[in-house]
This record gives structure tokens, sequence and C-alpha cells, in this order.
């Protein structure tokens, strides 16, 4: 053997090993961009086993269309593959964010998602065949097929280890995509410069790759915005509407059972039971002051509370004030939520007023019959401020000296020292309080107080036909307290104290996940 | 960075630039200025049109006289405080004059659309209910709404809201100010061992039957036991009594700078002391360390003081540059740099509630020695910054006080803090840096010489030690300087022979009021000071 053949036969192992470990590379990113599908498919559209089990088999289906197209291409295959290996790169490494930005805006997301299985897959499925031919040059078939297919499953070993162990822990499902799609433009680049083959094209491919890779660099930096623009993950069921105003995140969400609204995360009611919560902050206190003529409802923009109140033929006027125009707007104009509130928001009879309720409550100089405050829970300062002695001493000016007023007051169970904490706080001001709990599926065991200028709770109006909750026997039982909530001391909430916000954390932080 | 590119990269080149190119995406980010997207600039400081009487300027002499009854130049807390006791003892020909657009003096305050905030002093403490001319004021401007027990009743919109102070430590904002999140045992003893300390003191009196410290400060005990605290610093104090523990020190050292603009190494041991030991403040609401504070400041306490001056007149944009005793009046030079007309004013008599720095330029010779002495003032530069949101760290939530520990700045308040509104996004927080380097007039000039945009920098990288990346939400950022901003009680300016001569009026016709004269810069004093100084006038002292 002379010196020129070895030296060539040196180069031919060479290139061989780095093509086996592009194998290498290219498999494992290969079995990672289809965890990655399932995995989002799971996330987003639930039943982990239907979708694990079809996004697998849509990918290897793909795969085998791949391979079979790998047969009609011909000429340059370093060329083909440097570019296929472009193409794996950008579409797997961006499948994850584009799915995610997409999931709330397109109507049918699985188009979407079998559209990236199926076309991650048949790039996929064209690599290895196509590597195959390109090291088929000099090597004994059989001794290629084992070593290619020895590092391909390898790759897939280990792909399928990290993913779950590495990858989602410490770095999120979209960063991993992206990762992997890096890696698949770096096997171009490889190839590029290693070969001299690819000298002709290499100008020409370099644009393709550095604009490649700086889609996903990008993709890469801005990660945390895209996982923070898309919130899917947070709510169980499918967004169908989200809103940022100046003053909260509204989200609803439906399933096949029912419509929820979210506040900046929070449940504010589930269609399936929030007649459960309406009827019983409305008709305990209405029942009291069967004349009720004007009502002044804090908070509530949802027309939910209005809804129970306009069953009484008494009613004159309810003047409702939510700091939220977007919400209110929202329950007077879609279709759906105003099938669920009874188009109550529309009745003459109402008065919207979109302004803070503290404010409200200083200026306002009218007499209410009926009061309803239905404020978000007191989980921070400023909201906590709504439910301070100062601020029922300013309702109470608002109210008859016969009339009822009735505050939503988080859970007596979970939040046991809230609740009285709200009930003695009402208590300080002169008012003499009837508390009160029921249960709502998917609350729980939820409390209310109401609040008169001393004299004494009497339901004695006649209650109005077509309730689904309250009746006689339940007004009766909702009045007592099991022992795991009955009265406990607590202070008075006052703004210079607040201490409503220091119990609400300490009871309710078990519960955050 | 080189941006030249090689007709055709290598290899290694090519990997060179794939790695580098999150770096050189960073490195574009960082080169840009961060703060460019922020606007804002220099406001107040009419620091020019108050060096005209240092400079001695040529102003023409005036040609038309007015008389007066009373003059009081300068509307500040002691000025307006002066005119408001005198119009309700009957006097009815009082002119006011101020040399700034705005009354208030160290109270102005300003307003944008996310809130209304304050340029310099921003609370009062509960006070004690022994003192009966701060309360009436107080009943009458509603901030005391009735008494239970015997006992004031504050009205809880003026109360600071909960939650009032926290320190950002550690890494973590903890509740309150003293330190604890992360200080060892040790150095907790000692903080709790002060604390005692001053506590007792607050109930320790003289032989005098007086308090050791009091509010205001001349009705303390004259005892030498408690007087003689006036002639060593306040670090000194600590050191003889073994307190040693740096956080006990960062504490007691923010705590100077917060009142008097400079730290314990400076400050009178009396004058620190008095910080901890005045304050005996008890409310039927609230507990004696409770603070009273609203969006403007104390803003709204200056406003409310002139809202009760009656009919006295008032003039802004005045600046009063000579004052001339004679036998039987005061010849007062005035001076409207708007218009650059000066006129003139025959008064009976003139209350000079300006600061000494000023008075020692509107009179001439030894009068001019004896009431300006050695006084030395503290430049403070006062922030105003709007922003989108706060991006918060670990801990507490926002409060209304809010400081860094071991910074120079004292930290900030958050002016919508007492809004009943849930917050609407934007919010305006106020920073505070008292300049504490070199001699006090390099200092002063110092401070005038920096630029807006330094300021920025300054203030936004002090800031991101606990709210990373806050550049990003701030959108606009107001500054004042105040060259003079408060005065400074070193040892033997409060108990030395100086301030008192220079509170003694001249031939009966010209007579003193200002905080300066008590060397502590603060609402009560500066009240106390004003009613002291309108006693005297009216011959009732």
């Amino acid at each position: 053997m002379d010196s020129t053949s070895g030296s060539q036969q040196q180069s031919l192992n060479r290139s061989h090993r780095l093509l086996l470990f592009s194998v290498f590379v290219i498999a494992t990113c290969g079995l990672i961009y289809e965890l990655v599908a399932g995995t989002m498919a799971s996330y987003l559209l639930g039943d982990s086993v239907t979708q694990f089990s079809t996004v697998i088999g849509a990918y290897l289906f793909s795969m085998g269309i791949g391979s079979w197209l790998s047969g009609k291409v011909d000429g340059d295959l370093f060329r083909w593959f440097i570019l296929i290996e472009i193409l794996v790169g950008v579409v797997g490494g961006c499948s994850a964010p584009v799915m995610f930005l997409l999931f709330e805006h397109v109507t049918s997301f699985r188009v979407v998602l079998y559209a990236f299985v199926a076309l991650t897959g048949i790039l996929v499925g064209l690599e290895i065949p196509i590597l195959m031919r390109i090291m088929n040059a000099g090597v004994e078939f059989r001794h290629l097929v084992a070593r290619v297919f020895t590092f391909d499953y390898i790759g897939a070993l280990l792909a399928s280890l990290i993913f779950p162990l590495l990858l989602i822990p410490y770095l999120g499902l979209i960063r991993t995509s992206l990762v992997f799609g890096l890696f698949n433009v770096g096997v171009a680049v490889y190839i590029l410069y290693s070969f001299r083959e690819t000298v002709r094209y290499r100008r020409r491919m370099a644009t393709l790759v550095a604009g490649g890779s700086l889609v996903l660099v990008a993709g890469f930096v801005f990660a945390e915005r895209i996982m923070s623009y898309s919130e899917t993950l947070a709510f169980q069921d499918k967004v169908i509407y989200s809103k940022s105003t100046p003053y909260q995140r509204i989200v609803l969400t439906r399933n096949n059972r029912e419509l929820r609204l979210f506040l900046n995360g929070n449940l504010q009611f589930s269609s399936a039971d929030e007649y459960r919560y309406h009827e019983a902050l409305v008709h305990p206190a209405m029942q009291a002051v069967p004349a009720a003529a004007r009502v002044l409802i804090l908070g509530g923009g949802d027309g939910l509370a209005v809804r129970e109140l306009l069953r009484y033929p008494a009613l004159k006027s309810v003047t409702l004030v939510d700091l939220d125009p977007a919400m209110t707007q929202m329950f007077s104009n879609s279709e759906m939520l105003l099938q669920l509130n009874k188009r109550s928001l529309l009745s003459d009879k109402v008065h919207v007023v979109n302004t803070d309720a503290f404010n409200y409550v200083r200026t306002d100089s009218s007499l209410y019959d009926v009061i309803i405050v239905d404020f978000p829970d007191p989980s921070n300062y400023s909201i906590g401020k709504l439910y301070t002695v100062k601020f029922y001493e300013e309702v109470s000016r608002l109210l008859q000296e016969r009339g009822i007023m009735v505050i939503q007051s988080t859970s007596p169970l979970v939040a046991r020292r809230s609740f009285w904490c709200i009930a003695h706080s009402l208590e300080a001001v002169g008012f003499t309080t009837v508390p009160y709990h029921v249960y709502v599926p998917s609350f729980g065991e939820w409390g209310y107080v109401m609040a008169m200028k001393g004299h004494l709770w009497h339901p004695e109006g006649t209650l109005p036909d077509g309730l689904r909750y309250i009746n006689r026997n339940v007004m009766k039982t909702m009045t007592s307290f099991p022992p795991d909530m009955a009265e406990v001391p607590t202070d008075i909430n006052k703004l210079n104290n607040q201490v409503l916000v220091n119990y609400f954390e300490e009871e309710w932080a078990p519960y955050e996940h | 960075m080189n941006t030249d590119r090689p007709e055709m990269p290598s290899r290694r080149e090519w990997l060179r630039l794939l790695a580098g190119v999150p770096l050189a995406a960073v490195a574009a980010c960082s080169s840009k200025n961060p703060y460019s997207h922020i606007t804002g600039g220099i406001a107040g400081a009419n620091h020019k049109v108050g060096h005209l009487l240092r400079d001695g300027a040529a102003i023409p002499a005036p040609d038309e006289y007015m008389e007066r009854e009373i003059v009081i130049a300068g509307a500040g807390v002691s000025g307006l405080s002066a005119a408001r006791w005198l119009d309700r003892k009957g006097h009815n020909d009082i002119l006011l004059l101020e040399m700034g657009e705005r009354t208030g003096g160290n109270a102005v305050w300003g307003q944008n659309k996310a809130s209304a905030y304050p340029w310099g002093a921003h609370y009062l403490p509960v006070p004690d209910a022994a003192d009966e001319e701060l309360a009436a004021f107080l009943q009458a401007a509603g901030v005391i709404t009735g008494y239970r027990n015997g006992l004031p009743v504050f009205n809880e919109y003026h109360l600071c809201h909960d939650p009032e102070e926290r320190l950002f430590i550690h890494g973590h904002w903890q509740e309150g100010l003293l330190p604890h999140f992360g200080v060892p045992g040790p150095d907790r003893q000692q903080i709790a061992g002060f604390m005692q300390h001053v506590a007792a003191l607050k109930e320790e009196k003289g032989t005098d039957g007086k308090y050791a410290f009091s509010i205001p400060l001349d009705t303390s005990s004259a005892d030498e036991r408690w007087r003689i605290l006036d002639t060593i610093t306040f670090a000194q104090y600590l050191k003889e009594r073994g307190y040693t523990s740096a956080y006990l020190l960062w504490y007691l050292n923010y705590c100077c700078k917060d009142d008097y603009g400079m730290g314990i190494e400076h400050t009178s041991a009396w004058a620190g002391l008095h910080y901890f030991a005045a304050r005996r403040g008890r409310a039927a609401n609230a507990d004696h360390s409770s603070i009273l504070t609203w969006p403007q400041g104390n803003g709204f306490l200056a406003d409310a003081l002139r809202a009760q001056c009656g009919n006295a007149e008032i003039k802004t944009g005045v600046l009063l540059y000579r004052v001339l005793p004679h036998l039987d009046y005061v010849e007062l030079h005035c001076l409207m740099p708007d218009t650059g007309k000066s006129f003139g004013i025959r008064a009976k008599k003139v209350l000079l509630s300006s600061p000494r720095y000023v008075n020692k330029h509107l009179l001439a010779g030894d009068i001019s020695n004896r009431i300006s002495g050695q006084a030395s003032y503290a430049p403070w530069v006062v922030a105003n910054i709007t922003f989108s949101s706060l991006p918060q760290g670990r801990g507490t939530a926002l409060c209304w006080d809010n400081v860094i520990y071991g910074r120079d700045s004292v930290g900030y308040v958050y002016a919508n803090h007492q809004s009943l509104t849930p917050p609407v996004g934007k919010g305006v927080i106020t920073w505070y840096l008292p300049i504490q380097a070199g001699s006090d007039k390099d200092a002063r000039m110092q401070v005038y010489k920096r630029s807006w945009n330094d300021w920025v920098k300054v203030i936004m990288e002090d800031l991101s030690i606990a709210h990373r990346d806050i550049h990003r939400f701030v959108e606009n950022i107001d500054v004042w300087v105040w060259g003079h901003g408060m005065i400074q009680p070193v040892p033997g300016y409060i108990w030395g022979r100086e301030r008192t001569a220079a509170m003694r009026p001249v031939n009966d016709r010209i007579f003193f009021a200002h905080s300066d004269l008590s060397g502590i810069s603060i609402f009560e004093e500066a009240f106390h000071q004003g009613i002291r100084a309108a006693k005297e006038l009216s011959g009732m002292s």
C-alpha cells in the first residue's frame, strides 16, 4: 500500500466517521421533534394516550413517505442533504413556538398540529436514505446498514432519555425544539464545510444557514415572551376569548359542559353552577326587603346578580358599578354571554357606571334599599381597601335605615379568619350581621355576610319562580355554621392595617400551585 | 466588534459566527442607550433667580412704593403658618411674598396623569396630643376628625395605608426598615438594645421637669445632661456605648440621611437621638409610630395652611432682595424676575420666613452676620419617576416607603399608595438622594453641573438593584435639584449661641421664622417657628 492510497483511505475513514456522527445527531433530533409534537398535543388537547398514539403513528407514516420520496431524489446528493437538514432544523425547531402562538388563533388546531407532524416526518424520513446513499461509496453494504442503524437507534435512545429528564425540566418545550433545530442546522454546516464536493454552492447554502439560525436563535432569546404570550397552558379548557384591559386579564374558557370566566387567572364563575352562587348572593337579602325598589351592585360586571334581581317586579332601578368597561361591554354584547345573564345588562332598569367603587360610594348621595357587594377576593392590598371599615362606613351612608347589604366574603372553610374578619369589620361600623354559606361545586364552601342597621333579618317575601337552588329550607340552614367554619376572633380590617389581606394570603397559600 | 466581512468565511469563522450570534444580539442591545425612551427633564430648582441675590446683581432701585402693615417673606411652611396665625388673631393687612411660582417651600408638589406626587417633604408622624396648636390646625384641615377618650381620631384616608415600609436586603424585600432578614443574632440583639435605649429616653425628663427630647425642640429640657450631647457626633455617641453592628449603624445612618441630609459621622448626637426619642404621638385609631401621608406629600398640609390664611394676600414670583430697617418702618425692595420690574414696600413689621442663607443677602452689616451664622445645608436630588409597571423582587409587596440597603439614596415613596382606585398600570414613585460628598458648596456645584442624562443613569442604576430591568418600564423621570435641601444639625448648631441669636428680632420690626432656626427641617418645627415669630411680631410672646 503506497502512501497516497493510505492517506486516501484515512480521509475516507474520517469522512465516514463524520457522516456516522451526523446520523447520530439527526436521529436524536428526529425523535425529539416527535416527542415535542406528542407532548404539545397532550398539553393543549388533553387525553395524552390518544394524542401520543396518533402523533407517533402520523409521524412514522410521514417518515415512510419521506423514505419513499428519497427514491425520487437525484443529482447532487450532498446538496439535497444539506438543504433537507436546514429545512428540518427550521421546521422542526420552530414547531413548538409556532404551535403555541397559533393555538388560540386558529379554529382547528389539529390541522396545524398534523401539518407540522407530517412535514417534519417527511423531511426526517428523507434524511437517512439520502445519507446512506452518500456513504454507500467504498463501504460494504452490510456494514453500512449495520452502522447507520446502530447510530440511528443510539440517537433515539439518547433522545428518549434526555427529553423528560433534562430538556423539559431545564429548557422547556419551546427552547428544546429550537435547540435541536440548531443542531440540525449545525449538521448542515458541518457537512457543507467538510466536503470538497460542496464548494460550488457553499456561499448560497451559507446564506440559508445564516437565515435559518437567525430565526432559531431569535426564537430562543424570546422564548419567555412567547410563553407568556400564550397562556393556554394555564387553563384546563379551550380558551375561547381573552383580552387584556388596563385593569385585568379577562379569559373565557369552554368545554362540553361549561363556560368559565377567569379574571387575572382566578375563576369567577362556571356556567354549570354559578346559579348557586348568584341565587345565594341575591335572594336572602331581597327576601328581607320584599318591596325593594332601588338596588346598588358594586362589582359583578357579568350581570349575573342583576339577572337574579330582575326576577322581582317591584324593582325599579339597579345601579351597577364595575371598574372595567370591557367586562360590562362583553356581557352586554356577546350572544353567548347574553344567554347566560338573560340580557340583564340591557334592561331599561339597569344603569351601568364604569368607575371605581370606592370613589363612587364616597361621592354618591342616593339611598338604596339593597346593596350587593360582589368584589374579587381580597388577594392584594388595592382590593383589600374595598373590605375596610372606612369603605363600609361610606357604603353605610347609602343604605336605607331598613335596607340590607350583602357582601361576598370568600370561603369560610378555606379562609376562616378572612371570612369572620369581614363580618367583624362590618360589626365594627355598627352593622348587625348575618353570616351564611352555601356550597358551589366549582368554588367549594362559599361565604357571604348580610349587614343591617340594627334590625333583624326576616326573609318574609315571596320567592320568585324558577329558582334552582334557594328555597325556604335552604335559607334556614345556610346560617348555621358547623364547627370547622365556626366564628373565630379576628382583628378589624382598616386601611392602615390591612389584616384581611394578610389572613387571606396565609389561608389560601396552601392552595396556590 | 469587527464589522468587515471577509470574502468567504472559513469553516472556523462560520462556527464562530454561529456561536457568536446570541452574544452579538446581546451586545447590539446593550451598546444602545437603554434609557433613550425615557422622557423628562430637570424641573423646578429656580436657583438662578436665587443667585441674583448672592451675586449682588445690579438691580435698579424701586421708584414706586406701597405701604403695608405686615409683610411676610417666604411662603414655605413657616411663612404660611405665621400668616395663618396672624390672620386668625385679627390682623387684616398681611402681604405674603414668595420668590417661586408656588407656595409650600420644601412641601411643593406636582402632578401628572398617573398621580400627584411630592417634590420634597412627604409625611407627618402622628403628633403629640399635647401639641394643641398643631392639633387645631389638623382638625381644621380634616386630618383629625374628632376625639375619642381624649385622643384624636385621625382621618383614615390620611393615615398611611398598609403595607407601610419595606427594605431590600440580601436580595429580598423584608417588611419594615429595621434590618432583620438574614441579619445575625448578635446584630439583632444590638438593634433591639438600641431601640430599648431610645424608648427609655422618650420618657426621660430633666431637672426642669421637661422631656429630654421634644417637638418643637425648643421645649426640650435645658438639662446639661442631654444638651452636652450636642457637642459630639452621633457616631461618637454610638461608639462610646458599644454599638458596633454594621446593620444597626447602617439603619441609624439611613435615618440621619433621611431627616438631616447627612450621616451619623456628621450629625450631632443630640439631633440623632431626637429623631428617635422626641415623638410621643398618640391616637384613638392608630399606634404611636403611625404616620400621615398624601399622594402629594406635605403639599397637602402646605395647601391646607394656605387655605387657612383667610384674608392674607399672597404674591408669588416676587423676589425680595433688600431689607432696610428704619426707625419707624422697614423698607423692602422687591423684583419681579419675569418682567424685570422692581417695586418697594414700606412695612410696619416684617417677618422673614426665608432660610438663613437667603437672609444673609437681604440685610447688611452686623445684622447680616448675626442672622446668617454658620448654617450649612444638605443638597438633595429628588426624582419623580412615572412607570407603566414596577417589576418586583421576592418578598413583601410594594409599600409606601421602599428602601434599598447599603445605598447612597434613601429609597423611594410610592405616590399612588394612598389611592383608593386600583392601580391602572401607571404609577409614580418619588426617589430621594441626599448629597453628602465634600463641603456643601462644592457638593452643590457638583449637583448643579450634572445633566438630566447623568441623573437618569444614577437613578436607574440605583433602582435596578431591587427592580431588575426597571428602565424598560419607566416612561418619564423629572428631576428636582435642591441646592439647599435642608439645614444640617451638625454638633453645636442646635444648642450653640448662634441659633438663638439668629432668632432675635431687629428693632422690634424684623422677625425671623424658619425651620433653619430650629436646626431640624421637619414640618412641626417650621409650623411652630411661624407661630413663635408671629407671636413676637404681635407682641404676644
